[in-house]
Parts: C-alpha cells; sequence; structure tokens
C-alpha cells in the first residue's frame, strides 16, 4: 500500500524531455519502416515511373496489378505460391504434431533414441549438392513439389511444438486413457484442440516460411512453368527478366505491383495474427 | 533400489516399469505415430549424409554418374591450389565478417530499440509500433532486395541517385551503383540487415525487460536516479544475459549464410560478398560440367565448422545460463 502511494503519482504524469525525445525518435524509426514500404505502393499505382518520393500516385493506374493477373508467366507463379505454401503447411503441422506428441510419451520405449535421430539433424548436415543430388534421384529436381516436401518437415518447429505439448496437464491423458481412449483418439480428442494457439503460430511460421523461400527454387527449379512468385519477381527486377506485353505503363510500375503483391497475403493477415506470428519466438527463445 | 527402475512421468509421480516387451507391445500406437517422420527425416536428411562419401571422389556431372576415387585431393584444392583456393579462402573470409559484424550490429540495435521502447509510457504508443518494426521481418529476402535494389538503382527512377543528381552530390547523368561497388556493397548489406531484423530482434529484450523486478526502479526513485542514470545503472545490466544468449545462439549459424547474400550479390562483388554457399552454387550450377565431388568437399567443410560452432555454444550456453541451445 504505501509503495504505490510513493510511487505511482510521479511515475504516470511527468512528461520529461526524456519523453519528447523518445517519442520523436520512435516517430523516425517507425517512418524509416514504413516510408519504403508506402513509396512501393505508391510507385505501384503511378503509370510513370519516377525517382521522388510521393505521398500520393499522380497518374494513377491499377494496369500494374492487371498486367500481373493477365500475364500468364507471372500469374502462374503466384497460383504455384498460394498451392505449395497450403499444402506445405499442412505437411509440416501434420508431422511436427505427430512427432511432438510421440516426443513427450515418456514411458514409450525409444523415446530418447528417436529424440537424439531428430535432434542430430540440427547439428550436422550432408550439405547442399548432396541433398541435391538425393532429390534429383527421387524426381522432385524442377518440380514445385520439392517446396512442400523441404519445408514440410522441420526439426525445430517439431521441437516447439512438443514444447506445447508438454505444456498440456498430463492428468487429461491419464484419465482419456484410464477411459479407454486410444493414442491416436487422445491425439485428436485432446492434444489437437488444447493447442490451437501451437497449431496457428507454428502454422504461420511454416506458412511464411514456404511462402518466402526464394533459395529451394534457384537451387532446384530450372524449368520457368514451375517458379514460385519470390523467384519470379527477383529475376524480373534483378535480371531484368521482364515478361510484359503491354507498355503502357512503366517497368517499375509492374516492379512495384509484383512487390506488393508477394507481400500481400502476410500484410494482410499480420495485424489480425500478431499474437500468432510473435508467440513461436517467445516459446522457442525465452521458455522452452 | 537402483535408481533406473524408477522412472518419473511428466507431472513429477513415480511409475514403477513394467517389461519391456510390454511397455513396446502397449506404445505401438506411437511407433505407427512417429513412422511419417521417421520416413520423412531419413530421406531428407539422413540420406543426403550418405552423399558425403561424393568427396572423396571425382565425380563429374556429365559422366552419367562415373566416379574416381581420387582420395584428399579436393581438399588439397580447396585449401592450397594456388589458382583456386583463392576464391575458397576469400568466400570462407566473407562469411565470417559478414556474419559476425552483422550479427553484432542488429544485437546492438535491437537492444537499443527494446530499452527506448521500454521506456515509453504510453501502452499504446509502444504496441503500434512494436506492429511496425516486426513487419519488415515477414517479407523475404527476394522481396527486400528488390525493394532496395530499386531504391538503389542507377537509372532515372532509382530514388537514392535521383536524390544525390538532384542535390549535386553526383553530376547530371552520373550514378553510384551501390549494389556493384565494393565500397559500397557491406555497408549496403548491413543497413538493409538492420532495417529488416532490428524489430524482430527486440522480442526477446523485450521479454527480459518485463521479467524486471519494478522495486528495482522503485529505489532508484527513491535515491533521486535520473531516467537516464536508471537505464544504465538497472535496465542495461538485467539484458547482459539476454545478450549473451542472443550472441551464443545466432554464433552457432554463422557459417549458414546464403539467402540473404544471393539476392544482392552480383558479378562485379564477389570480392567482398561471396559467401561459402553462394561459391558452392557457382561452383556446382553455374559452372559447366561441374565436380559434383569438389563441390561436396567444400560443403562438408562447411557442415564441419557449422558443427564445431553448434558445440562449442552449445558448451558456452550451457556454462552461463545452465542449458544447451536447442
Amino acid at each position: 500500500m504505501a509503495k504505490e502511494k510513493i510511487i505511482a503519482p510521479p511515475k504516470k504524469k511527468k512528461v520529461g524531455t526524456f519523453d519528447i525525445v523518445n517519442y520523436i525518435v520512435f516517430i523516425l524509426i517507425g517512418l524509416i519502416i514504413i516510408l519504403p514500404m508506402w513509396k512501393v505502393l505508391v510507385d505501384s499505382l503511378n503509370r510513370y515511373g519516377v525517382y521522388q518520393f510521393r505521398l500520393w500516385p499522380r497518374d494513377f493506374t491499377l494496369e500494374g496489378y492487371l498486367t500481373i493477373i493477365k500475364t500468364t508467366r507471372l500469374i502462374k507463379p503466384f497460383f504455384i505460391s498460394l498451392l505449395t505454401t497450403v499444402l506445405g503447411t499442412f505437411l509440416g503441422l501434420f508431422l511436427s504434431t505427430l512427432g511432438g506428441y510421440v516426443l513427450i510419451q515418456f514411458d514409450m520405449p525409444g523415446r530418447n533414441i528417436f529424440a537424439y535421430f531428430l535432434l542430430f539433424t540440427m547439428i550436422f548436415s550432408g550439405g547442399m549438392i548432396p541433398e541435391y543430388l538425393v532429390m534429383k534421384q527421387l524426381g522432385l529436381v524442377d518440380s514445385w513439389w520439392i517446396l512442400v516436401f523441404k519445408h514440410g518437415i522441420n526439426v525445430y518447429n517439431l521441437v516447439l511444438m512438443r514444447n506445447f505439448f508438454e505444456g498440456v496437464p498430463a492428468s487429461l491423458y491419464e484419465a482419456a486413457r484410464i477411459d479407454g481412449c486410444s493414442p491416436m483418439g487422445i491425439f485428436f480428442r485432446i492434444v489437437l484442440p488444447l493447442s490451437k494457439a501451437a497449431l496457428a503460430s507454428i502454422g504461420l511460421m511454416f506458412a511464411v516460411t514456404v511462402w518466402n523461400d526464394y533459395s529451394t527454387v534457384q537451387i532446384y527449379i530450372t524449368n520457368p512453368d514451375n517458379v514460385n512468385f519470390q523467384y519470379k519477381l527477383r529475376t524480373m527486377i534483378m535480371d531484368g527478366d521482364t515478361p510484359t506485353t503491354s507498355y503502357n505503363i512503366s517497368q517499375t510500375t509492374l516492379y512495384n505491383a509484383g512487390i506488393i503483391v508477394a507481400i500481400l497475403p502476410f500484410m494482410l493477415l499480420y495485424p489480425f495474427l500478431q499474437k500468432y506470428f510473435v508467440t513461436g519466438v517467445n516459446i522457442g527463445a525465452v521458455k522452452e | 533400489m537402483s535408481m533406473k527402475k524408477v522412472k518419473l512421468t511428466s507431472t513429477g509421480a513415480e511409475i514403477r516399469k513394467k517389461p519391456l516387451k510390454l511397455r513396446i507391445w502397449q506404445s505401438r500406437g506411437f511407433y505407427v505415430m512417429f513412422l511419417p517422420v521417421l520416413i520423412f527425416v531419413a530421406i531428407m536428411y539422413y540420406w543426403p549424409m550418405l552423399g558425403i562419401r561424393f568427396s572423396f571422389y571425382q565425380y563429374k556431372a556429365a559422366g552419367r554418374g562415373a566416379m574416381t576415387w581420387v582420395g584428399l585431393q579436393h581438399f588439397q584444392t580447396m585449401f592450397f591450389n594456388p589458382v583456386k583456393s583463392g576464391a575458397f579462402w576469400n568466400a570462407f573470409r566473407n562469411t565470417l565478417v559478414l556474419s559476425v559484424i552483422k550479427l553484432l550490429i542488429t544485437t546492438f540495435t535491437s537492444v537499443i530499440v527494446s530499452i527506448f521502447l521500454n521506456e515509453m509510457q504510453s501502452l499504446k504508443a509502444k504496441k503500434s509500433l512494436q506492429t511496425i518494426i516486426y513487419l519488415p521481418h515477414f517479407m523475404s529476402w527476394a522481396v527486400v532486395a528488390s525493394i532496395f535494389s530499386l531504391f538503389l538503382s542507377p537509372s532515372s527512377t532509382g530514388l537514392v541517385n535521383g536524390v544525390l543528381r538532384s542535390m549535386g552530390v553526383v553530376g547530371e547523368g552520373e550514378y553510384i551503383y551501390f549494389l556493384a561497388n565494393t565500397a559500397w556493397w557491406r555497408p549496403i548489406y548491413y543497413l538493409i540487415n538492420i532495417w529488416k531484423e532490428t524489430g524482430w530482434g527486440t522480442i526477446i529484450f523485450l521479454a527480459t525487460l518485463s521479467g524486471i523486478n519494478p522495486e528495482l526502479y522503485e529505489a532508484g526513485d527513491i535515491d533521486g536516479a535520473t531516467r537516464v542514470q536508471k537505464i544504465w545503472y538497472i535496465t542495461v545490466p538485467a539484458l547482459a544475459n539476454t545478450i549473451i544468449t542472443v550472441l551464443i545462439l545466432n554464433l552457432a549459424k554463422v557459417m549458414n549464410l546464403f539467402e540473404s547474400v544471393f539476392v544482392l550479390y552480383n558479378t562485379a562483388v564477389y570480392e567482398v560478398s561471396d559467401v561459402i554457399s553462394t561459391y558452392i552454387y557457382r561452383q556446382t550450377f553455374a559452372t559447366m560440367n561441374p565436380d559434383y565431388g569438389f563441390s561436396t568437399a567444400v560443403g562438408l567443410f562447411k557442415s564441419l565448422v557449422g558443427c564445431v560452432l553448434v558445440l562449442v555454444c552449445n558448451r558456452l550456453s550451457k556454462k552461463t545460463r545452465g542449458r544447451g541451445i536447442v
């Protein structure tokens, strides 16, 4: 009681020089983050490319976005990105929930062997070329399925999932087992329904990884029909591989529209799901 | 009795062990559930490990899998060959320099930003700022590279060169080709990393800061400490452990640098930007008739150094905070 009386008043009321400086610094930081994105957005709606920063497009046009929709060589990579993201997220959640659940079965003989079997992959790897040669043998080179399979198994996310599951009270499992529930039944009826937050945040981690992946395509896919949108965007802008047929907009307009399309899905989800985007890190780094 | 007979469940309750065969039979459901994971991990991680043997062979891509044993010749070429080892050592040096400096700079900026975020009085302002500064983390490296290469482009629509021209720093029709300039590439690379990752890096520091006992600040108030003094004597020391943790965790990943460099570098700046992974990539996919054996050998070197780093960091982590890095 006495504590509150002494401390509370001075802490809340005073807005000193420090606070003013602090706010100015943070407005600047916010602008440093926002302005580049704003420029990209405005330029994507501007018919002619200019270097100046504008708050609003001068010759407004949606032609940049329409070009992406109408050009097969641009819209197809977009759909490949969508498809691989959905499939990769499902496969990723499937494998990491199964693995995470089995790793908390402390009575199961061989649990430690399984754990070491997984953890060793985090310490050592065959490297880029042996991986490439294996994928080649499996027929995954030049196929967008490589994006699904490569990201579908992720030991780090599996361990995160295991940590979430460990938080589910063990008494619940035991009660279910006594009621005659099978391991599968416990998994579907108790573990998964209690781990919705974990599924959301780890699912988002998978989705972001697959959607944003560029290097897997660069290494494994040479057929331009099977590349994803990130790859297409980067080669279009940095290597000048433009598939435009209409020239009533500047190239810069098309480039900027491409960037917006590449970040759009997560920028739309982000404000609503920020909680889930962030929990994964805290579980991984702080708790565990 | 002996310790081995008694095992604790996750709740801490003791259970008496049943015979092994019975326990295996009772766990059969779990083994079935683990099977898909086992298969995927075996194929995606362990099968490639068998390919390490290629580093002792000559394995030409064009030869339809014809392999000749060459022993340690690839390692000799990599480390000592007067023609080829130069590019390798350059890539190795760049990997260390770029990773470590990037790690130090972004950790520093994250610490500074989180200290000031922590000082914000209005919770609403704090929350909206966090929302904004986390954003760039979710953009792919391909997107970030695209944005900044448009800004830094030497063409008439490049923002930075346009501003420099209008201010008269460079003459009309002249430009600085930032991403193809050996003096500019690294600073630009660090700046882009700061822009992308500083905000995300604050999460772990903010978690630590929210755990500081408020009584420490109250004691500071009673002693008449100023805001800056309280930050310096209370907040910064409280962060020391977390800073060490972050550095250790990331030190283990030093060798992994690939995508962020690959999307930004080009032929003109290999000298300052080429890293081990990009070197392996070019030796294999941008060379006529590559020798898979040689690139596997370079990859094995990278994996081994990475492995040592992980083990060292694990040891450091156990010493400083009582648990490993995984």
